[in-house]
């Protein structure tokens, strides 16, 4: 049994992104029937799971077989109940920006938040962003060459703690996963051009008063909706 | 009397039979006195067993008494508030409970009698209920009866026990051979530096900041004249005063530096916080270079990031200073004060440098503004071109009677800016960054090294005036780099701005270049001395003063016994063991301050460490306020908006939240 290469693109998206609601599948797959489909095949190849997790589609998720079939190095897991919503949030954040013809055209690239915390030490206290959008050099569009911070803002947190990680964001200069002692490096040009925040609206005012706060840096940090259907 | 002597003298061994029957005596009274009390002879057992283990002082043993009163203070309350119908029927014999001991009727301590008096008797009947109980075989419950009185007797009783130990030991009253009490404290030493050790492996005991305030440096194995405790702590005020740090190569001076540069960063920020103070500012001269010392500032950087320093700046490698900030008389004093100027014959060349350069520096379009600047006004023409365009008759005078030596001092200046490099030519102030680690080639070139040095000093001590920060200046080997600003001329300076200077070096010598200021540098440390191993602590040691030690002579009667008679004096000895010093470990030190020292097991700074212990309820909980960190280095202008994204984005997330 061989996957297609929609199939393929799906079940990495899967998993990196944690796991993934059908609906979203179906997004990915182009119907709620292939969906069905591909996850069938997948759960006989034993690369998934799939299990009702809350109220709404089913969640599927990849097992270490098929984070192996997929060449990733995380931790097969679960997803944990309490960030079904954010985990959803994050992934609608990202079909909803993979499916404009500005990505598209420039080949951007999603490294997700599960990448970045694989190859980020254990127990080191610093904020990860929920992905970055890398968009190439060569990308025709005016932000070519740029690094995207993205922050999906489902629950409000306080205005001072979005305050600090905003100005954590736009002040970071290394990889993460880097020495620390080149996270922030004076001189070096910040590794994060701007920060996209997609709220809820319960988080909305939050995040707004947190980016005034910020001063001259808030014109680095974009605010938009999440995208219709992203929260549970 | 003299028969009664004559007589024993005459018959040793009745005298040594009647001794050893009266020592006998008094073994079985006190084993009598014991079993008695055995709750309190197995609370004090354990108590002792447990300073001994650990290597306690007696005083923490009188704590651990002192906590266990309020538990039997509330047996005391429940004692004297129990119902006095209930105790006096029971007692008459009326109720008993079923299978209880004859007389156990009520709990154990509990009796007849207004509350003065059961209170009074409440130990007594306590321990007389436990005894019943152990005879019925109910040993648990004999225990639980007999705690609330025993237990805080018998810790109190076993401190005593300890504390009587080791003033046995330490007077050299106790042991059974004249080198027990060396052989004693030699082992105690090692027990107690296990329980440091212990200490140090125990997660979260010992944060950076104390819950009071404290900087903890690491876990306290022995005070002498110091308060004793568990944790080695020392106040902030005394990391902003003098201190000086004195230890060989790989005896873990970097890592006690450390401690003390993130605990002064993280003290200083959070009484920022508070609005007690400046915001501190930490300036590191490593006057070795090399690579070495790029590892420590690498490491410096990542361990005060933890403590809360939002960027620390690595010069000259990374960050650059600005020599053109400071006022033109200094910078005329400090520009003349890096070129080595000869003496004698030598001055009048000075003097003619000296002119030159104050009038470059005084021009009257202002002073330069870097190097290429200065270099540039060192032409004749200009300068007798500047001043005749402001009308100062006199300078140009001066300009042409000195014409000749134009050349050579541009010529010298030169040669020192490109020895330099752009370190001192850059945009920077100290006031960008919350820590500077300035890494200075003393090793491999000493007079660069030394010029910078002093351009250094004069930028902070310029800055200092200001008085918008706390400063911390900590020079390690400074003496490589002295020869121009010895160091105590920096410790005078330093005193008269605010400053904090912390000198370290390898060894006593390495402290200055002469014994008079290596005395004036280690006698006016207001904030102690730190010793790590060294081969010659001495001089420490006399500074540290001295204790009066009770020092016992016995008369040895041979066989391995000792005689009862012997001989006491005091006398003064070094509060500072000098031979402790010299066979200290790895990762410890001994702390000098104020005629004591605590030895301290060093707890090593990581990266992953929570810096931070809870703060206090009092404290303030909102985040530090935000400083302003440039973003790019020199500072430069705001950065342009990024360019405009709302196609991808509008299509993607709808509208843009202004």
């Amino acid at each position: 049994m061989t996957l297609a290469v929609r199939d393929a693109d799906a079940l990495v998206f899967a998993a990196d992104m944690y796991g993934i609601q059908f609906d979203q599948l179906a997004a990915l797959t182009g119907g709620d029937r292939s969906a069905r489909a591909a996850a069938k095949r997948w759960r006989d190849l034993g690369y998934v799971e799939t299990a009702k997790l809350n109220e709404g589609p089913a969640w599927l998720w990849v097992t270490r077989a098929g984070l192996a079939a997929c060449g990733r190095e995380y931790q097969a897991r679960r997803p944990a109940l309490p960030q079904l919503a954010h985990i959803r949030a994050v992934a609608a954040t990202r079909i909803a920006l993979e499916a404009t013809g500005a990505y598209r055209r420039a080949s951007a690239f999603w490294r997700c938040e599960r990448r970045i915390r694989a190859r980020h030490g254990r127990g080191i206290r610093q904020h990860l962003p929920d992905g970055e959008v890398h968009w190439p050099d060569s990308a025709p569009v005016a932000w070519a060459g740029e690094c995207w911070a993205i922050e999906a803002e489902v629950t409000p947190k306080t205005v001072a703690r979005t305050t600090a990680i905003m100005r954590e964001i736009l002040a970071r200069t290394g990889d993460y996963g880097c020495p620390a002692a080149e996270a922030e490096v004076l001189g070096q040009p910040p590794r994060h051009a701007r920060a996209l925040y997609l709220c809820s609206p319960a988080a909305l005012t939050t995040v707004l008063k947190a980016r005034e706060a910020l001063g001259l840096l808030s014109a680095r940090i974009e605010v938009r909706d999440l995208p219709p259907g992203a929260q549970l | 009397m003299r028969r009664e002597r004559d007589r024993y003298v005459r018959h040793p061994v009745r005298r040594a039979l009647a001794r050893g029957l009266w020592r006998l005596l008094g073994l079985v009274a006190l084993a009598a006195v014991a079993v008695a009390l055995a709750p309190v002879t197995l609370a004090a057992v354990a108590a002792a067993a447990a300073g001994w283990w650990r290597g306690w002082p007696p005083r923490r043993l009188y704590a651990v008494a002192a906590w266990c009163l309020p538990m039997t203070a509330s047996w005391l309350a429940a004692v004297a508030a129990w119902p006095a119908r209930a105790a006096g029927s029971a007692a008459a014999g009326g109720a008993g409970r079923a299978g209880a001991p004859p007389g156990l009727a009520l709990p154990p301590g509990i009796g007849p009698g207004p509350w003065w008096l059961r209170c009074a008797a409440a130990p007594y009947r306590a321990w007389l209920a436990s005894w019943q109980l152990a005879a019925h075989g109910h040993l648990a419950a004999a225990a639980v009866a007999a705690a609330p009185p025993a237990v805080p007797l018998g810790v109190l009783a076993g401190g005593l026990a300890w504390q009587y130990r080791l003033f046995r030991m330490r007077t050299g009253a106790g042991g059974l051979t004249p080198a027990a009490p060396a052989t004693f404290d030699s082992r105690l030493w090692r027990r107690q530096v296990r329980t440091a050790k212990a200490l140090l492996a125990a997660p979260g005991a010992l944060p950076l900041i104390s819950r009071n305030g404290l900087v903890v440096t690491g876990a306290a194995i022995r005070s002498i004249r110091h308060r004793p405790g568990r944790v080695a702590a020392i106040p902030y005020p005394r990391l902003r005063s003098h201190q000086v740090v004195i230890g060989s190569t790989g005896t873990g001076k970097t890592t006690l530096l450390l401690r003390l540069w993130a605990g002064f960063m993280a003290a200083g920020l959070r009484r920022y916080a508070a609005g007690g103070a400046n915001r501190p500012l930490l300036v590191v001269l490593d006057c070795k270079g090399g690579a070495s010392s790029r590892k420590v500032a690498d490491r410096t950087r990542r361990v005060l990031r933890d403590a809360g320093a939002r960027s620390t700046a690595i010069w000259p490698d990374e960050a650059s200073l600005s020599l053109w900030t400071l006022p033109p008389g200094q910078l005329v004093t400090t520009l003349l004060d890096l070129i080595e100027h000869g003496t004698g014959g030598a001055a009048y060349y000075t003097d003619v440098m000296e002119a030159i350069v104050s009038l470059a520096v005084g021009a009257p379009c202002g002073p330069p503004a870097c190097s290429a600047d200065f270099l540039a006004r060192l032409d004749p023409g200009w300068l007798a071109a500047s001043y005749a365009a402001s009308g100062d008759g006199t300078a140009v005078a001066t300009i042409r009677s000195g014409k000749r030596g134009f050349e050579d001092v541009e010529l010298r200046f030169r040669a020192l800016w490109r020895r330099l490099g752009a370190g001192l030519d850059g945009g920077g102030s100290f006031g960008d960054a919350d820590a500077w680690y300035c890494v200075l080639e003393g090793t491999a070139e000493g007079a660069v090294a030394e010029a910078q040095a002093r351009a250094l000093t004069d930028l902070l001590a310029h800055y200092a005036v200001s008085g918008q920060r706390e400063i911390l200046l900590a020079v390690d080997e400074f003496s490589a780099v002295s020869r121009r600003l010895p160091i105590w001329r920096l410790y005078e300076r330093a005193r008269a701005l605010g400053l904090a200077v912390q000198v370290s070096a390898q060894s006593w010598e390495g402290l200055a270049d002469t014994d008079d200021e290596r005395q004036r540098i280690a006698a006016t440390a207001e904030g102690g001395i730190w010793l790590l191993r060294t081969p010659r602590p001495g001089p420490v040691s006399e500074l540290a003063g001295t204790r009066a030690y009770v020092d016992t002579t016995r008369r040895f009667s041979g066989q391995g016994a000792w005689a009862g008679d012997g001989l006491s004096r005091t006398r003064l000895v070094p509060v500072l063991d000098a031979d402790i010093v010299r066979q200290l470990d790895v990762g410890q030190a001994a702390y000098v301050y104020r005629g004591g020292v605590t030895y301290v097991q060093v707890k090593r700074l990581t990266g992953r460490q929570a810096a931070l212990a809870p703060a206090p309820a009092d404290a303030p909980t909102t985040p530090l306020p935000a400083v302003a960190v440039p973003a790019q280095w020199p500072p430069a202008p705001p950065a342009p908006p990024p360019p405009d994204a709302s196609e991808v984005l509008d299509e993607a997330f709808g509208a843009r939240h202004e």
